[in-house]
């Protein structure tokens, strides 16, 4: 291939970017436990800041398909939350959806230009293959799909019920697809590999999922009325609507029992019960979905297991027994033992098992097969025992999650991608180290508790008997709240010139969250696992050695006023005002930007990331540029994530006020609006100032003339 | 730790009338610790300054700044020839000690101080320093349960408390806690309340031979040390 297109050379750099050496951030558990690594700390706190649009770029970098990870992710990201060991932790899946639906990801386009000529197949179309599409298209590859079902998405369409991933949804993100240029043969199944490669296909990628139901092994499970999870909903979401009865029962505890529970009572089933052969604690179905359900009506019967089926005149009788719970197993979890003697009997119309699937790969694709009939690859490259054939997702691991199919599916392309062009498989290792440990003790005690904010759903009651998406999504005030409950783990401040430090300990003094200590050499230490960034030491170091992790952070005061400085003295308008505001929270946001347009005078805002961030030099400088009132406005802390901001901001104003009374400046030139909650309207307060600054500002006018 | 106090703003900008090129040299060891002239202070007190200038309306300085780790060695100042060379002054923010030596150390310049050098002392809260020692050359402080009359008693007296301690408070100052008082309960705590019977014969107040010199090496006689 003689020409790569910037996009193709792009993507080719996004699995292995060494980023710039300044950044000295690490990677946040969320981040790290993310099979797609999406950047969340960075578009938490995009959100935070109201910069939807941002946020939404900085996921769309990281994911093929945020609106459906939006809607289904099973989010690893939110259990390994380090918010979680203070209160609760973030709710990224929810931010996620609020900045899918508020930053109009429905506009995005999507463009593939060809400039490989390899052909590549891939076979199955659930969200590992889409993903693998995605990736390799932008690589500019002609790749086409292949599904045997009539519709696409895998199991995204036909094991996810609509009430949790609505269908728009999906089109749309396929609609996107077809137009980067991938063809899909829908109702196609493949047969034989050979075919794919006498077509002219140069590589395969293997991702037909996991459909096959895992059978109970019981007597009677023949029986009609009997159906396996996978098939019941697969059933449903292509359209049939099998009769089920009213009293049904559903075998197992993983999510797809969950599904096909909650599908059976919007179906108009009247008594759901679900039997669960270990406790709660066991079961590995997400949390919320099985409280939902629970709201729903659904019955879960814990420690039963079925042992029997008998079926007569269309009705079933489950034989029933109860269990108890054992050694840990393997999974770790408690292995249940039968209690002699504990039989009982249920009469149900339908009894879904749903206790596991796995993969159907043909024979004729002469595969090697492991445990569980999934297809053996290598680990790493992800290539078959046959060239040019790779494989993922479900097909490989067994039912897992969509993250992690779109995971694979990324890794997929770039393997691909590799074998075509002949290159040695790249390391693929992350850039970043990653942030270690829990937070102290000490540490979380210092942290303020904040409630979070759940995203509204509909009553229980309206959803169980359709198929309405259940979960709505957060309005404005309330994503940017619970976005600023973000730790911001691993961005926080170091000591950059250690031979700069005088020792003096003022960090540690400073320090909120009492993080900072001396080491038994003397050497004063900022441990990153603990550290809170909120930067409070870096603007109180006497000998400016300690600096944010995060380079855009380091200077973000000083670029912004240098802009304001070029902007303002364009502008005509007198007096000059500079507002130091911060851009956390609705104030910053919302409110504040509509006061400032409407203001009279030349109000110029220099927005921060918390005002604790700003010095005293700032203040000075400000007016060094020729301001005549300097204002600084807080969030109004209740919702602020840190602690002692508005304490330290205004250390910093009274001694810049202390420089101006020397100078024999007014100091009611420079004042602070909303630093603690509840205080007085800030927008009078604003208005009030600005008044004030003005006639200042005619007075000193005046004298200047008089002098001339 | 020594511990002092910029200057106000207005006695700067009247010292430096009469340069226009200006180095504002920060240090980078107790001044920094003590918070009056480190890098921070140093580009603070140059943006003060810029203000001033800019709201006076006559710009008639040009300011640069540097901070060294120690000015009061040579040493440390070697790094500053070619900014000297450049500049029509130097305002310190060093101790007395660190401005000296940079006089020393360039003869041609004129070398102002920024900041007026208190006394030796320790930290009490965040911006707040005590004075602790008052370098007598005569140390009492194992008679006096490690807390130092000489300093922390209005009269520096050897036998005390005197008749104006008041509810453990100095007469001079009710904010103020009375050393003896403090001696005396610590004393007691260590078991050495004998310490308090004892009389201790006054110091000899005559003024000391000033500069002092401590020579630690071997091949100077003592005798040919002092006041050599």
């Amino acid at each position: 291939m003689c020409s790569v297109s910037m996009d193709a050379s792009k993507s080719n750099h996004v699995y292995n970017v060494k980023k710039a050496s300044f950044d000295h951030t690490l990677m946040p558990p969320c981040q790290a436990s993310c099979p797609l690594h999406m950047e969340i700390r960075e578009y938490v706190d995009l959100i935070a800041q109201g910069r939807i649009m941002e946020a939404l770029q900085v996921i769309r970098d990281g994911n093929p398909f945020p609106s459906i990870c939006a809607y289904v992710c099973t989010h690893p990201c939110e259990d390994a939350c380090r918010r979680g060991q203070v209160d609760k932790p973030i709710a990224i899946r929810a931010l996620k959806r609020f900045a899918v639906e508020f930053g109009g990801d429905r506009m995005i386009r999507t463009e593939g230009k060809t400039v490989h000529g390899e052909k590549i197949a891939i076979v199955g179309s659930g969200p590992a293959g889409l993903s693998a599409a995605y990736y390799l298209r932008k690589s500019g590859y002609p790749v086409t799909i292949f599904e045997a079902y009539s519709e696409l998405g895998g199991m995204l369409r036909v094991g996810i019920p609509r009430y949790r991933l609505p269908r728009e949804v999906l089109d749309t993100e396929v609609q996107r697809l077809i137009q980067m240029g991938i063809e899909f043969k829908t109702e196609t199944p493949v047969v034989s590999l050979d075919l794919l490669f006498k077509m002219g296909y140069r590589a395969v990628f293997i991702t037909v999922g996991a459909h096959q139901g895992l059978r109970l092994g019981i007597e009677g499970e023949e029986s009609p009325g009997v159906v396996d999870g996978a098939t019941f909903l697969r059933e449903i979401n292509l359209g049939l609507k099998p009769s089920i009865g009213e009293k049904i029962a559903v075998v197992g505890g993983g999510n797809v029992a969950i599904d096909a529970a909650r599908t059976a009572l919007r179906l108009g089933a009247k008594k759901v019960r679900i039997l669960y052969r270990r406790s709660r604690e066991e079961m590995p179905a997400d949390h919320t979905e099985v409280e939902q359900a629970i709201e729903e009506g659904v019955e879960i019967l814990f420690l039963v297991t079925p042992t029997k089926i008998e079926s007569q005149d269309g009705q079933l009788g489950v034989t029933c027994i109860r269990m108890e719970l054992g050694e840990p197993d393997a999974s770790r979890r408690r292995w249940p033992m039968a209690i002699q003697g504990s039989e009982f009997h249920i009469d149900l119309d339908t009894l879904i098992t749903a206790i596991g699937q796995a993969p159907q790969v043909p024979d004729d694709f002469r595969l090697r097969i492991g445990r569980g009939s999934t297809v053996r690859i290598d680990p790493v490259t992800l290539i078959t025992n046959r060239e040019g054939v790779f494989a993922g997702g479900d097909a490989v691991t067994g039912p897992a999650t969509v993250v992690q199919a779109l995971a694979t599916g990324r890794q997929a392309a770039l393997r691909i991608d590799e074998y075509l062009q002949h290159r040695y498989p790249s390391a693929g290792k992350d850039e970043k180290e990653a942030l270690m440990g829990d937070l102290l003790p000490k540490t979380v005690e210092a942290i303020r508790k904040l409630s979070r904010f759940e995203p509204p759903t509909l009553p229980p009651q309206t959803r169980a008997t359709e198929f309405e998406p259940i979960e709505l999504v957060y309005d404005w005030g309330s994503a940017i709240n619970e976005a600023r409950r973000c730790l911001r783990c691993g961005m926080g401040a170091e000591i950059l010139f250690q031979d700069k430090c005088a020792t003096c300990l003022t960090c540690l003094r400073v320090c909120p969250y009492h993080v900072p200590y001396l080491d038994d050499s003397g050497t004063v230490q900022i441990p990153a696992d603990q550290c809170q960034a909120c930067g409070i030491c870096v603007a109180e170091c006497p000998a400016k050695a300690i600096v944010l992790r995060k380079p855009q952070d380091r200077r973000q005061i000083d670029e912004e006023l240098d802009h304001v400085l070029r902007s303002a003295t364009q502008s005509k308008v007198k007096p000059l005002i500079i507002g130091f505001c911060c851009q956390y929270g609705l104030y910053g946001t919302g409110a504040l930007a509509s006061l400032w347009r409407e203001a009279k005078a030349g109000i110029w805002i220099v927005p921060v990331l918390c005002v604790a961030k700003i010095e005293t030099e700032h203040i000075l400088r400000a007016f060094e540029i020729g301001a005549e009132g300097v204002f600084i406005a807080g969030c109004g802390q209740e919702q602020c994530a840190r602690e002692d901001t508005s304490f330290w901001a205004l250390q910093r104003i009274g001694k810049a006020k202390r420089v101006l009374a020397q100078i024999g400046l007014e100091v009611e030139r420079l004042q602070a609006f909303n630093l603690y909650a509840n205080e007085e309207d800030t927008a009078k307060a604003l208005d009030k100032f600005t008044e004030q600054i003005g006639e200042l500002y005619l007075a000193s006018a005046i004298k200047q003339e008089v002098k001339t | 730790m020594i511990v002092a106090e910029q200057k106000p703003l207005e006695e700067i900008g009247r010292m430096i009338v009469p340069y226009e090129k200006i180095l504002i040299l920060g240090c980078g060891t107790c001044m920094t610790v003590c918070g009056a002239g480190g890098e921070r202070e140093v580009s603070l007190l140059h943006r003060a300054l810029s203000v001033a200038q800019a709201r006076g309306g006559n710009e008639a300085h040009s300011f640069s700044e540097y901070t060294v780790k120690r000015q009061c060695d040579f040493e440390f100042l070697d790094v500053l020839v070619n900014r000297v060379d450049e500049v029509d002054a130097v305002l310190s923010l060093a101790c007395g000690v660190g401005v000296q030596v940079l006089a020393e150390r360039f003869p041609d310049v004129p070398v102002l101080p920024g900041v007026n050098t208190s006394f030796m002392g320790a930290y009490k809260e965040w911006g707040v320093w005590d004075e602790r020692c008052a370098a007598c050359g005569e140390c009492r402080l194992a008679e006096t349960a490690g807390i130092c009359p000489i300093t922390r008693c209005a009269k520096g007296i050897l036998n005390g408390p005197c008749a104006g301690s008041k509810n453990g408070k100095c007469e001079v100052n009710k904010d103020v806690d009375c050393a003896w008082v403090l001696i005396y309960k610590r004393l007691e705590k260590l078991g050495q309340l004998e310490k308090m019977r004892r009389y201790y014969p006054p110091r000899n107040f005559r003024p000391t031979h000033r500069p002092r010199r401590i020579v630690s090496r071997a091949d100077i006689s003592i005798q040919e040390g002092v006041n050599g």
